[in-house]
């Protein structure tokens, strides 16, 4: 089979070499298209290096610390959390609360707002609760199917080996599921960040990158936008990353069953 | 007639009576069976029983109603002459795809199993790494299960359950999708477990007349019996029990070649497609 053809063959395996490749041909592709497009609304890359250079000279780097920091707390918060909702599930009393939980992920943030600023002290803890909410719902969700998807066999093993129904969870629940555990965080820490500007738009006083989106975004200053969706992705990335490897690194055992490492 | 002079003694499992139902269809109705213990004169002998029968006969429900996974509708399942119904752990499970736990070690496994039993750590870390070495399995025990192959696999959850059972282990289709080697192997390594102790008792579930003839000294047919019509009536049972001493067909090296177990196992396949 020729390089070419190998590209577009169904689950065939590419070298790494050829992998990095294809990569840095398609990011160029993509920045080329992006250069050279003729859309005049659309900032070229030069204007939007630009626009980041001057905001970094303007505070963004304080400004991204700030929404680090806050959306760290509320993925951790909302991590440990889920994963005591989700664990409870194993007791009838509450797989309902658990699975309304679970559903409240329809609904609009904004229109609890009124009902979470009414019960928080502070900014910093109305946008806590917002985004520890808003993580929640999903992780819930996530974390049961991944419950719900255990093999009968598994806890037959644990049974046959003599364990009592609370070693059973704790190794066939707990330790058994801490990879998928990582999986469903990755997922859902990125939801934290589509959240976060959002939040912050809501609750503006301690600033952060979403105010200063929300901001550009009115003034119409589009190279900006860009600039901090950018800066957004990169971070997200390097948050993804770190689960990642965080992942393989506790869990080898994760990845050797898998055709795609 | 018996070659080799033996006599049975206690009982060591007994499934007295055990019917159940779902949503009041019967799936099992009225087994009974005991596996009483094999004395032979001067050497240690292991009890090996095959259950034999057709696809959907029960054959699977009847193994986690012995494993005491599943409780019957009625009836019971005791082992080692207890007065009350077995608990789940009495009796090791080798399910058919070898289940283990994927995110502990080979000896993480085997530990777990072993400390069950055996509080004393360094007691535990002893037996399983004897147990190792006895299977061949010394050099995995740092791999994860992922990393085994489906004979070590095998024989790593098999040690799992001999570690934690009380001398009975359970097999569901040990001989499923093994080639003509791998299956004489898995015979051999039935056979070797029975054999480690007196009281050690395999049970094996399988479809596989021919491999389940070859390694067991009794074999138990489960299957429903028919009205007068011919007409499948619901609820298997067991309809027929086989005891291989007797007939002089087990314990014997290259018993598969020899015309009486032809003519044994062309018995047991004409029974088994009246079932």
């Amino acid at each position: 089979m020729t390089p070419v053809a190998a590209l577009f063959a169904p689950n065939s395996v590419l070298s790494g070499k050829a992998v990095r490749i294809l990569v840095a041909t398609q990011v160029m592709i993509v920045l080329a298209l992006w250069a050279f497009n003729p859309f005049v609304l659309l900032p070229k890359p030069l204007e939007v290096l630009r626009a980041l250079g001057d905001m970094w000279q303007e505070g963004l780097g304080a400004e991204l610390i700030t929404s680090f920091y806050l959306n760290l707390q509320a993925i951790a918060v909302a991590t440990v959390l889920s994963l005591l909702m989700a664990y409870a599930m194993v007791m009838p009393f509450f797989r309902p609360v658990v699975a309304l939980i679970g559903k409240l992920r329809f609904l609009s943030l904004v229109g609890l707002t009124f009902f979470f600023t009414l019960m928080t002290r502070s900014g910093h803890q109305l946008k806590v609760s917002l985004l520890v909410f808003s993580v929640s719902v999903f992780f819930v969700t996530g974390m049961a199917d991944v419950i719900d998807s255990i093999p009968k066999e598994k806890f037959d093993l644990a049974r046959t080996l003599r364990m009592g129904e609370w070693r059973v969870v704790w190794e066939v629940i707990v330790l058994g599921q801490v990879d998928k555990a990582f999986d469903v965080l990755r997922q859902n820490a990125a939801i934290g960040w589509m959240m976060l500007t959002m939040v912050e738009g809501i609750v503006r006083s301690e600033g952060g990158i979403g105010t200063i989106l929300l901001d550009q975004n009115h003034h119409f200053r589009l190279a900006a936008v860009f600039a901090i969706q950018l800066t957004l992705l990169m971070l997200g990335l390097l948050q993804d990353y770190g689960i990642g490897m965080t992942k393989n690194l506790l869990c080898p055992y994760a990845a050797l069953t898998l055709e795609r490492k | 007639m018996a070659s080799t002079p033996y006599s049975l003694g206690q009982t060591l499992l007994k499934i007295d009576n055990v019917c159940l139902e779902y949503d009041g269809r019967p799936v099992l109705k009225n087994v009974n069976a005991e596996v009483r213990k094999i004395i032979v004169p001067g050497r240690v002998q292991g009890q090996v029983v095959g259950i034999l029968g057709p696809s959907g006969c029960g054959k699977t429900t009847l193994f986690r109603i012995i494993a005491g996974l599943a409780p019957p509708t009625s009836g019971r399942v005791s082992v080692n002459g207890f007065d009350r119904p077995v608990r789940a752990g009495e009796v090791g499970v080798v399910a058919q795809s070898y289940p283990l736990f994927e995110h502990r070690t080979v000896f993480g496994n085997l530990m777990l199993g072993a400390k069950q039993k055996e509080k004393d750590s360094q007691v535990a870390h002893d037996k399983v790494m004897a147990l190792l070495r006895e299977f061949g399995l010394e050099d995995k025990f740092n791999l994860y299960p992922a990393q085994l192959s489906g004979g070590q696999r095998q024989r790593c959850a098999i040690i799992q359950q001999i570690l934690c059972s009380e001398h009975f282990l359970l097999m569901d289709e040990p001989f499923s999708g093994l080639d003509l080697l791998m299956l004489e192997k898995t015979c051999e390594l039935i056979a070797k477990v029975a054999d480690m102790d007196d009281l050690n008792t395999i049970i094996v579930v399988t479809h596989d007349v021919t491999a389940a003839c070859s390694v067991a000294d009794h074999l138990w047919l489960m299957g429903r019996d028919a009205d007068s019509e011919g007409n499948k009536l619901p609820g298997s049972r067991i309809v027929q029990e086989y005891n291989l001493i007797e007939r002089d067909l087990c314990w014997q090296p290259n018993i598969i070649t020899t015309p009486q177990f032809t003519s044994f196992v062309r018995e047991v396949k004409e029974e088994f497609r009246r079932l």
